[in-house]
């Protein structure tokens, strides 16, 4: 039986600045099968898939689609030969009508060829739904649906497209289990109609439910495709994490045992993502907060340090109840938060070097109604210098600095307020391997000065090589706590990958 | 060949082109090189030359005011109702002048840093209300400033002298290089300044630092205020008679005089030198116009090609300098050699050092061999990277037309 390949890449190759996102990576889709796509983050599944719709292109390598060597310009190109994406975040126009969203620069016109066919793109969206099994009006305003039917909305919308492949970035993220279970079955309806569906997803009981085949991915490597009937939810996650560990993890916890508690967190609630959050943390300890995309890491720590509401909980500093109202109150109490996305949270970009190392001191060196320049470039100087930050100048605009430099740029600043609580949220994402040890010896370094850091971590090396202790989330609540001389990597899969059922039954 | 980097090319190209524009007109105008010329072109830019500014200081935070220009008058014309109508002094009615510019500011200041209303929003509200509250004062009618021959007519002195023998002094110049002085240090200087530019550049990431964003975007604002304040009364001199209904559209010759001068409407970036500049442009456009017979609304014509003109120039530069180049083994191998003949000259000096001119000879021979084989290898390689890039380019575009024909099919087979 000969099956046909829809989709053949062979040899893709892809670089950023500083990283090697795709390695050679091969990959087929066959008609009309749902071929999961699994990987830790940061294992290249998004390049890839933007590669495939024309976001970004290929450095070398080649696509083929339906036999034919395929350029995908950009993701409308893309869309016109029949490949199209859903992506996690939606992109639709919640003030316009359903239909609207789904024609959008593409409407219905009337035969004067001026004014819109409202009438016609209703009907139109109307046979949509009927012949996806969806139960949606047209004419309601988007936002006023769920994100669930929202989502349908956008499947919809690509389908409409008369699509021969559909990519799902993670689409159950953001679902109940009802609309989970709704998706599904259109997901099988479309399969029936030879639809090839590449399905990425972080929740593994789901790949067993809905997909035919499983590809794995790892730090910019394809490892492995199988049919998904043949493998455990264990092998995946063996496949996931890989066999071979670079990084020495640590053993054994380097805190004293009557080390003192610095930060307490009691039943934190805020947003969606934060769930009767409980922990500790020592002096000189360094806490790995490990989990996947939307585990509620990031909005745990924004919550702590005050950049987010919080609905309730308490928060304790040195043993004093405290209250956060904004940032500047955490930074007063020496807290110090390194964020994931330094371009967007943690760096003014177009500033240079000194004016970002200083961002959050500047009361230090005033002298009358002036800031000493002399004081912050020589202060600036002996960060660059202990820090290694690699720089012409401390003139130099913070933009042109590597993602490694950039990292550090942001840890000097709180270093120079004297933090005594740090905060590192992804600590090594989009830096090079080098760059990546010199700041684990840095983070090593602080911890036994006695500093208590909080290291929020998708990749479970680093997880296992720098944590004392591990606390593991899912959707929101810790789903477990792990010294280090009993972590794993199975081990903080298994708990991050817990749904709250199973939590449920478990304890 | 002079290689200008891409700051000083951005620090100097605004100079650069007020110079031109001086001696364009210089050369084509009638009487342009005068002092009396000069005179005017510097009187012509002090009341737009203060608000703008004023108003850089909100757009290097990533705002907008929209308000200077009609808060000026306003301010002006409460100043002249307070002097003539209620009998104030003339000093006090100066003073209430900055007064309510600071006033408004810290109005449009609370408006966009506490409440969180849009920058354009708040402040295009500020600008009618206070072309409004101009005409309330005042009663709809002129505020009238003391003359030059009364005794209260001394403030006229702080924006043009006149000596006794006839010839004056633009001291307002003076006064408004002051302003742009203290301005440059308040903004590299101080805390405030550091922080206004932090603002601009990455709120979020100001905030997180535990910057009180609220505070110091809201004094950048009422700066604003008190500079059009500064500008009212410099208009209530020049003009003495201050209508209710002028003011509308400085706002506009403002926030062009920032933007000629290389301040960034995305925020971060600015310098108030910059804005002077882009403020005399502007003004020698106006008087150097004229003395080439055009009349005078020309000048709004050619500040808008200026401002236009300005902008694209940025966004060029931007551009070219976001531009990401693929490294190629060709450019690799360049990079290897260069070092490498860096590494023998190196040597070249020791073995000079050393006395040893026999090996220095012989090594600088191969500075020339390695020279030329670089050259001749490097051309190569980059005919075969560029062949093998067009020949991936025609593919393809041959699979592009393949798949082209394949849709037309497709969709015929639809209908």
């Amino acid at each position: 039986m000969a099956v046909e390949q829809v989709l053949s890449v062979k040899q893709i190759d892809k670089r950023f600045t500083g990283v090697h996102a795709l390695k050679s990576v091969d990959f087929e889709l066959e008609m009309g099968e749902i071929h999961a796509l699994v990987g830790e983050n940061g294992a290249g599944k998004s390049t890839l898939m933007k590669i495939l719709t024309g976001i970004h292109r290929r450095d070398s390598g080649e696509i083929h689609y339906l036999g034919r060597l395929f350029n995908p310009r950009d993701p409308k190109h893309a869309l016109e030969l029949g490949i199209g994406i859903v992506h996690q975040e939606l992109n639709m126009m919640d003030h316009l009508t359903v239909a609207e969203n789904i024609f959008i620069a593409r409407e219905s016109m009337q035969k004067n060829g001026f004014f819109l066919d409202k009438r016609t793109q209703n009907r139109r969206a109307e046979e949509l739904f009927k012949k996806l099994n969806m139960n949606i009006d047209p004419t309601e305003t988007l936002g006023n649906l769920t994100v669930g039917r929202q989502q349908m909305v956008e499947i919809a919308k690509a389908v409409s497209h008369d699509l021969r492949v559909l990519i799902l970035d993670e689409p159950t993220a953001a679902l109940t289990d009802a609309e989970i279970d709704e998706l599904f079955t259109i997901m099988r309806d479309l399969r029936s109609r030879g639809v090839a569906m590449i399905h990425i997803s972080h929740r593994l009981d789901e790949i067993h439910q809905i997909t035919d085949r499983t590809s794995v991915m790892r730090d910019g490597e394809m490892i492995g495709t199988r049919n998904t009937a043949e493998i455990t939810k264990q092998d995946i996650i063996n496949m996931m994490v890989g066999r071979v560990i670079y990084e020495e993890p640590k053993s054994v916890s380097a805190v004293a045992a009557d080390s003192e508690v610095v930060l307490r967190v009691k039943n934190l609630n805020a947003g969606r993502l934060v769930k009767d959050v409980n922990f500790d943390l020592h002096r000189g300890e360094i806490l790995g907060f490990a989990g996947l995309i939307g585990a509620g890491r990031t909005e745990t720590a924004r919550a702590i340090f005050g950049a987010d509401e919080i609905q309730s909980g308490t928060i304790e500093v040195n043993g004093k109840l405290v209250h956060f109202t904004s940032p500047r109150d955490a930074v007063a109490h020496g807290i110090g938060y390194l964020s994931e996305d330094r371009k967007r949270y943690g760096l003014a970009l177009g500033l240079s070097v000194k004016d970002n190392v200083v961002l959050a001191t500047y009361e230090d060196f005033e002298a009358g109604p002036f800031v000493n320049d002399q004081k912050i470039a020589s202060r600036t100087d002996e960060y660059v210098d202990r820090l290694n930050i690699k720089t012409p100048t401390i003139e130099q605009l913070v933009r042109n600095l590597s993602g490694g430099n950039q990292q550090k740029v942001v840890l000097a600043k709180w270093l120079i307020r004297n933090s005594d609580i740090l905060i590192f949220d992804e600590p090594t994402r989009g830096i090079d391997v080098g760059a990546k040890s010199e700041i684990y010896t840095l983070m090593n370094e602080l911890a036994a000065q006695g500093k208590a850091i909080i290291m929020i971590s998708s990749e479970l090396p680093e997880v296992l090589r720098m944590s004392d202790r591990i606390i593991v989330m899912c959707e929101g609540r810790i789903t477990g706590e792990l010294d280090i001389s009993e972590a794993s990597q199975e081990r903080i899969m298994e708990y991050a990958t817990m749904r709250l059922q199973e939590t449920l039954v478990r304890s | 060949m002079i290689k200008i980097s891409e700051d000083s090319l951005k620090t100097l190209l605004a100079p650069a082109a007020l110079v031109i524009l001086y001696l364009f007109f210089g050369i084509f105008g009638r009487n342009f090189f005068s002092y009396p010329t000069l005179v005017n072109i510097i009187d012509a830019a002090y009341y737009i030359g203060f608000i703008s500014v004023g108003v850089t200081f909100v757009i290097i935070t990533g705002g907008i005011d929209l308000s200077v220009g009609t808060v000026m008058m306003a301010a002006a014309i409460i100043g002249g109702t307070a002097y003539k109508t209620w009998g104030w002094s003339i000093g006090l009615s100066l003073i209430l002048i900055i007064v309510v510019g600071i006033a408004f500011g810290f109005f449009n200041g609370i408006m966009v840093s506490r409440v969180g209303m849009p920058p354009f929003i708040v402040t295009l509200g500020t600008m009618m209300i206070t072309m409004g509250v101009g005409s309330i004062v005042s009663n709809v009618q002129s505020a009238t400033f003391p003359t030059r021959a009364v005794a209260d007519g001394w403030y006229k002195n702080f924006f043009k002298l006149i000596n006794d023998d006839g010839s004056t002094i633009p001291t307002g110049a003076i006064l408004l290089i002051a302003i742009v002085i203290i301005s440059h240090i308040l903004l590299n200087k101080t805390k405030m300044g550091r922080y206004i530019y932090a603002i601009g550049s990455n709120k979020e990431a100001a905030r997180l630092s535990g910057v009180n964003v609220q505070r110091w975007e809201m004094m950048a604002y009422v700066i604003a205020g008190a500079y059009a304040g500064i500008g009212g009364i410099s208009y209530a001199a020049i003009y003495t008679t201050v209508l209710p209904a002028a003011g509308q559209g400085f706002e506009l010759y403002a926030i062009a005089g920032a933007v000629i001068g290389g301040t960034s409407l995305a925020g971060g970036v600015g310098t108030v030198f910059g804005t002077l500049i882009g403020v005399l442009i502007m003004s020698v456009l106006s008087v150097g116009l004229p003395a080439m017979d055009l009349q005078s609304h020309y000048q709004t014509f050619f500040t808008g090609i200026v401002v236009i003109g300005a902008v694209l120039l940025d966004m060029y530069r931007n551009k070219r300098a976001s531009e990401v180049r693929l490294v190629t083994p060709a450019d690799q191998y360049r990079e290897e050699q260069l070092a490498n003949i860096e590494r023998l000259r190196e040597d070249v000096a020791a073995a000079k050092s050393a006395g040893d001119s026999g090996k220095a000879a012989s090594l600088e021979g191969k500075i020339r061999e390695t020279r030329r084989t670089l050259k001749k290898t490097y051309a190569r390689m980059r005919a075969e990277e560029k062949a093998e890039e067009a020949r991936r380019k025609a593919q393809e575009r041959a699979s592009d037309r393949e798949f082209q024909e394949m849709l037309r099919h497709h969709d015929q087979g639809d209908q």
